[in-house]
């Protein structure tokens, strides 16, 4: 006989005893395990989201609001600059079926031809499908299931035939359609065709470039009739690209700037024979800043030239309406004089008509926009240097840039610039001049005071001209290739592949969190595992004696226990592992409920990496070992002759003098540990918090139990006094399951605290909706234009303005929805921009904190040097896991980095998952944004309140998504909600393992001393005493468990506390403990019970075993 | 043969409150091959005094030399292996592991890991004690198929695998009527004088110690021999 044999022995013939163990590492395992599993689910789906999103697309050229040729991917396939590249228009659409009238808003329409596919999941569209069509053809649209669903196309799962679909959508600018004389102010496209196949997930119907598991519903139509539609034959938005092995981003790079042409870049050069020069203009109108700085770095001798609109221009009384103002300095325009550098030159039309002569003082009234976005009309005093003659270059027409809706136009009447204009003003003379002179300028002012005036945020100059002499049209063609590259001309190309692999790839960051929801758990399982190990060893306590006494060195007993122990807890994991299956498919089940799936299917796919399994199995039996280790270590370490004396019981040796100062410096740690949440983040603060607190309870039961036993000898002899003495003499028994018990009331009083109650207050401004009563987020952006001339109303409500209040308007950024509703790993959250001056005013929505130094309230973003942020609290500590102060990193519309600064935090509002910044400094980075695409809007006072479907109804034409504010923070609460019911299972379970631990202990504890009962029963004790001593201790363990748990829950969460929140909770915190307390009481009797026929039936001290 | 010296034996227990001393400066010599038995009231210390003298317990200080080795300074390790090496214990309470069967609850000293001889040799050896001690018919038992004697010659059998210099015995008819009182003292006694064992015996039976011979009596910390 081996020692191993010996343990195999041990082992099969304490099969019994050991059951407890192997239940405790099973359910130990299965915990964590699942929690791990669950990761590795949730991270592999949306590694599988992110390979259907993109395909085999590595990387993509972005122009946003900029078009390129799609030619551009014809070029880079020829000069093998990436393996595929597929050139795509993307647009937003509202997007209604005809048949069944559904319409649905922000769908995404995506104009491809047949190389799209070939980037696709499975690189083929018609994989499975003999028709070979590899493209939607003429009028044939494709559609993903999500859109398909959403717009009941589907029948059984089948396309239903001659479904109709007709598309509404902007018109694109070639400038932002905020910016002044930027033309007709929207121009709206639709477009119809048949639905000719529902493309799935292999067939790259899942196809988006946001980082979110959620399908996004979309319309593929044939590139080529989207272009034409949209005006913009031959362009595209956004070039798809897989790169060849090896190649790096930089290279590709490269090779594309080397394929770009000027046409790429929104660029002309033409001849100007009046001038003698070479001018370089930009479909833009206005010159991006960078591109201009580029191209006057390559040609020194660049001349800028701006040339604006003026509303009018006025002297000695008399004015000219709409007049085309240059500025210009006299290099490119030499019949200026020189030596009036300030002064400003007429030509001599409009000096006649204004009967101006050198020296009168004119006066200019033209638009720029205010601080806040909004046509304002402007005037300027300038003094009249002298009168030009309208010929030669004084009157080229070229000056004027081809504003649109102006340059086209045949007669005054036509013109569609963009800002508003009095027709009434235009005289025949006025009609005259543009007919034979069209835009020629009848102003001409330095080039200095013309930035001063007419510069804005697209831009500076509306031409750039270099003297014939410098550079020919050629030479300027190919110096211009030089100077620029995609990045300066707004074309930015992504690492898609990346972004989405680093958004997907946050396998710990799911693990983790449901690791930490399960830790009190995952530790009650691993204390009951390691008591209950402590109880067979205890049981064997003569056997280790006589081991002992026989000669059998105290190591090695030890080691032949800890290998009982392995045994029983490896194949306790494996079972736990097994078990952790289904357990991590019911956690995925739970979190599907907060996420949902298209369509209600389960999209969560159980996946375990073999890493995963290993380390998490190999791990927690390590830690099981290691806590059996110290749990058995000090019984090993006792004498034989004390193992043999001692029998069953619990072998030490009390100390009850000793003040558990240990226990204080635990409270005191879990008060610091609140105090620096700061430092810790709340989560952290309350998890070491909590941790302390029930370290410091357990820390002062310790000592109590202590106490009594030293008590023992002075005080009388009770059931009461007995129940006491019998819970102290096996101190470490009752130490776990008090502690197992109070790490479950913990978990479960401190979750039910937290939990979100919905309410009215959505209607105060102090709440999480700001006292705004609607969420509205439109498909097209809406500009001035669109709407009424007041500032406020950029909505075209019609009738139904007067039941609404204040309408705020909103930009949207950059960035990707961090909100919880986002599974995957947001970087970069939405920006949202607003008027902040307006918030501020309001004193709307809760600010929780902000930077030092800066003023609670809004107005604090519009300080500091970089861009200012405020952060829901939610998006802050779950998502970014940042703090306050930190920088987020964003790339402007030209692709460098700019800070975000995270300068506040607001608690629970309408705004989670987004960044809200000033509208003023997020056009400072991005120039070309869209107008509002977002709204909130109030209730108005005194009217009758509107409902949803008035206001979608009225909004039907802008595409619009109208949810109330009450259901979007519903709709947050029920994610953190569903995150705490989760949090209360697994403290639920910790609860059942604490109340399962003391049915055991009672069973347990009975056994082994059925003949200390027995005794009792021979002397005549009646049943009901003994009942009151076995029931005093579990009273006693479970008044101890609870007081513990409960008291450590209120003390850590009091700082998260509202007044309002507690007192809503505290109703549900008292139910809860009660049902625990009846629940502890519940398995302390199936205990009894389960022993009660042995224990009285014991006539012996029980033999060893 | 093993001579057991014993110098200024002293053993103190610390409860809260109080130091208990058990024994109190105990002086006394065994001679090799001689059986002693020692009584006393209960409570006296006897099965610490035994505990002592087989290393399973340490004094608080005084000597305890067995065949010239003082076993008061050993480490554990050291102890439990000069257990295995010289010593026998015979427990009132047997003792015997339920799981093994009698043959192999008399193997177990061979699990201490160090053991010299063979196993089929020390296997035979078990048969031979077993047959001595009348249980060769029960070598595939368990424990919980014995009677009370057979479980205490069955310890006896195994007290005995390591030929041990010294046999050490805690009442060991203590639960046993007066014929296996009887069978027991004779094979006791039997042992010590046909393979030289010294033979220390903790009895309450004032028959068995008066067949022993030379009697200890502990009283009060304090040993004194009886005289004859």
């Amino acid at each position: 006989m081996s020692g191993l044999s010996f343990t195999l022995r041990g082992l099969w013939y304490f099969r019994a005893s050991y059951l407890g163990v192997l239940a405790g590492a099973a359910l130990g395992a299965m915990v964590l395990l699942g929690a791990m599993m669950a990761g590795d689910s949730v991270n592999q789906t949306l590694r599988q989201v992110a390979t259907a999103r993109l395909g085999k697309v590595d990387a993509v050229l972005a122009g946003g609001d900029r078009f390129f040729r799609s030619a551009l991917a014809d070029d880079l396939t020829t000069k093998n600059a990436a393996a595929t590249v597929a050139p795509v228009f993307i647009v937003k659409a509202s997007v209604t079926a005809q048949r069944s009238g559904r319409a649905l808003g922000n769908v995404q329409v995506v104009g491809v031809d047949g190389r799209f596919w070939h980037l696709g999941p499975s690189g083929t569209l018609h994989e499975d499908s003999a028709d070979g069509i590899d493209a939607p053809q003429e009028r044939k649209f494709f559609v993903n299931e999500c859109l398909a669903r959403s717009l009941d196309l589907l029948t059984n799962g089948n396309l239903i035939s001659n479904q109709t679909l007709v598309l509404r959508f902007d018109k694109p600018g070639m400038i932002a359609r905020d910016a002044p004389l930027a033309g007709k102010a929207a121009e709206v496209i639709a477009l119809s065709g048949n639905v000719d196949r529902v493309c799935d997930d292999a067939q790259f119907g899942r196809f988006s470039l946001e980082t979110t598991q959620m399908p996004q519903a979309t319309v593929f139509v044939p590139l080529e009739r989207l272009q034409q539609a949209l005006g913009l034959a031959g362009k595209a938005n956004l070039l798809l690209l897989k790169a060849h092995q090896g190649e790096s981003h930089a290279q590709m790079l490269e090779k594309i700037t080397h394929s770009c042409t000027l046409a790429d870049y929104g660029l002309t050069v033409e001849e100007v024979p009046l001038a003698n020069a070479v001018e370089i203009r930009s479909s833009r109108i206005f010159f991006d800043r960078k591109v201009a700085e580029a191209i006057q770095q390559h040609f020194p001798a660049a001349q800028p030239v701006v040339t604006y609109m003026a509303n009018s221009i006025a002297s000695n009384g008399k004015s000219i309406p709409y007049s085309m103002v240059t500025a210009v300095d006299t290099t490119a325009a030499p019949f200026l004089p020189d030596d009036k550098k300030n002064g400003v030159v007429l030509n001599a039309w409009a000096a006649d008509d204004l009967a101006a002569k050198p020296g009168d003082e004119l006066s200019l009234t033209y638009y720029a926009l205010d601080g806040a976005n909004r046509l304002v009309e402007r005037s300027s005093r300038l003094m009249l240097a002298a009168v030009v003659p309208l010929t030669g270059l004084a009157a080229d027409p070229r000056w004027m840039p081809d504003f649109p809706g102006v340059a086209s136009a045949e007669k005054t009447a036509d013109w569609d610039a963009g800002v508003p204009i009095d027709m009434k003003r235009i005289r025949d003379k006025d009609e005259a001049y543009w007919n034979a002179h069209r835009g020629t300028p009848k102003l001409f002012i330095p080039l200095k005071t013309g930035r001063e005036l007419f510069a804005n945020r697209w831009g500076e100059f509306t031409a750039l001209r270099l003297p014939a002499a410098v550079a020919s049209k050629d030479r300027v063609t190919t110096g211009l290739l030089e100077a620029l590259d995609p990045a300066v001309a707004g074309l930015t190309l992504q690492d898609v592949g990346a972004q989405a692999g680093a958004a997907a790839g946050s396998p710990v960051e799911f693990a983790g969190l449901l690791i930490g929801m399960s830790l009190f758990l995952i530790a009650a399982a691993v204390a009951l595992t390691a008591m209950l190990f402590r109880f067979h060893i205890e049981q064997r306590n003569r056997e280790s004696g006589l081991l002992a006494a026989l000669g059998v060195a105290p190591g090695k007993i030890l080691r032949w226990r800890l290998l009982e122990g392995l045994c029983v807890v490896a194949l306790g994991s494996g079972i736990g592992t097994l078990l952790a299956v289904g357990y991590t498919r019911l956690l995925l089940g739970i979190l599907e409920t907060i996420w949902g799936g298209a369509g209600g299917q389960r999209w969560l796919h159980f996946h375990v990496e073999a890493n995963t399994l290993v380390g998490g199995l190999t791990g927690f039996v390590c830690l099981m070992i290691l806590v059996i280790w110290l749990v058995t270590r000090k019984q090993a370490r006792q004498s034989a002759s004390m193992r043999l004396e001692a029998g069953n019981e619990e072998v030490t040796r009390p100390n009850p003098q000793r003040v558990p100062w240990w226990a204080l410096g635990y409270a005191a740690g879990g008060i610091a540990a609140l105090g620096g949440s700061g430092l810790l983040g709340e989560a952290g603060g309350f998890f070491l918090g909590g941790c302390l607190f029930l370290s410091a309870g357990l820390g002062v039961y310790q000592w109590v139990l202590r106490r009594r036993v030293a008590a023992a000898m002075v005080r009388e002899l009770t059931p009461q006094r007995l129940a006491e003495l019998n819970c102290a003499r096996r101190g470490t028994r009752s130490l776990v399951v008090v502690g197992s018990l109070a790490s479950g009331v913990f978990l479960v009083v401190a979750v039910a605290a937290f939990h979100k109650h919905d309410g009215d207050a959505w209607q105060q401004r102090e709440s999480g909706a700001g006292g705004f009563a609607w969420w509205v987020e439109t498909t097209r952006a809406m500009t001035r234009g669109n709407t009424h001339p007041e500032a406020d109303d950029v909505l075209d409500l019609g009738d139904a303005r007067g039941r609404f209040g204040r309408v705020l308007p909103l930009r949207i950024g950059p960035g990707d929805d961090a909100s919880c509703f986002n599974l995957n790993s947001v970087i970069r959250p939405r920006l949202l921009a607003t008027d902040v001056a307006v918030l501020a005013n309001l004193g709307a929505f809760p600010i929780k904190k902000v930077l030092p130094g800066c003023a609670k309230s809004w107005d604090c973003l519009r300080g500091g040097r970089a861009l200012r942020a405020f952060v829901d609290e939610t998006t802050l500590l779950w998502v970014l896991k940042k703090n306050l102060g930190d920088l987020l990193i964003y790339h402007d519309e030209w692709g460098h980095e700019f800070p975000v600064e995270l300068a506040g935090m607001l608690d629970g509002t309408v705004f989670q998952g987004s960044l809200v910044v000033d509208e003023v400094g997020l056009l400072q980075h991005y120039p070309s944004a869209d107008g509002p695409r977002l709204f909130l809007l109030e209730n108005a006072a005194g009217s009758a309140v509107p409902d949803r479907a008035d206001l979608q109804r009225a909004l039907a034409d802008e595409g619009a998504t109208v949810t109330s504010t009450r259901d979007r923070l519903a709709a947050f609460n029920s994610v953190e909600n569903t995150y705490l019911a989760i949090f209360h299972l697994l403290g639920g379970l910790g609860v059942l393992v604490g109340s399962a631990g003391l049915g055991l202990l009672t069973a347990r504890n009975l056994h082994a001393r059925r003949y200390e009962f027995s005794i009792l029963h021979t002397l005549g004790v009646p049943a009901a005493v003994t009942r009151r001593v076995v029931f005093g201790e579990a009273a006693q363990i479970i008044r101890w468990g609870l007081g513990i748990g409960v008291l450590a829950a209120l003390v850590a969460i009091l700082p998260n506390l509202s007044g309002g929140s507690i007192t809503q909770s505290l109703g549900w915190i008292a139910l809860l403990v009660a049902l625990i307390a009846a629940n502890a009481f519940g398995w302390a009797w199936l205990g009894y019970r389960r022993q009660l026929r042995h224990t009285l039936g014991a006539t012996q001290e029980p033999t060893p075993q | 043969m093993t001579r057991i010296e014993v110098a200024g034996l002293v053993k103190i227990y610390e409860t809260p409150g109080e130091a208990l001393r058990v024994l109190d400066g105990l002086d006394f010599d065994v001679a090799a091959g001689e059986a002693v038995a020692i009584v006393g009231p209960s409570g006296s210390g006897k099965t610490t005094l035994l505990n002592l003298l087989g290393a399973l317990d340490r004094p608080s200080s005084g000597s305890i030399r067995i065949g010239g080795e003082d076993i008061g300074g050993l480490t554990a390790a050291a102890a439990a292996g000069f257990r295995n090496r010289s010593l026998g214990f015979v427990f009132q309470q047997h003792h015997l592991l339920p799981q093994l069967s009698v043959l192999e609850n008399v193997l177990v000293p061979r699990l201490a890991g160090n053991w010299q001889e063979p196993a089929a040799a020390t296997e035979s050896r078990a048969r031979e004690l077993l047959d001595k001690v009348g249980l060769n018919h029960r070598l595939s038992h368990l424990p919980w198929q014995l009677s009370g004697g057979e479980k205490l010659r069955t310890g006896v059998a195994r007290a005995l695998l390591n030929r041990p210099r010294l046999l050490l015995a805690d009442e060991p008819t203590g639960l046993l009527d007066q014929a296996a009182t009887d069978q027991v003292a004779d094979l006791l006694l039997q042992l010590n004088r046909d393979e030289a064992v010294t033979l220390i015996v903790v009895t309450h039976n004032a028959a068995l110690a008066r067949r022993i011979g030379r009697t200890f009596e502990l009283a009060q910390g304090k040993l004194k021999e009886v005289a004859r």
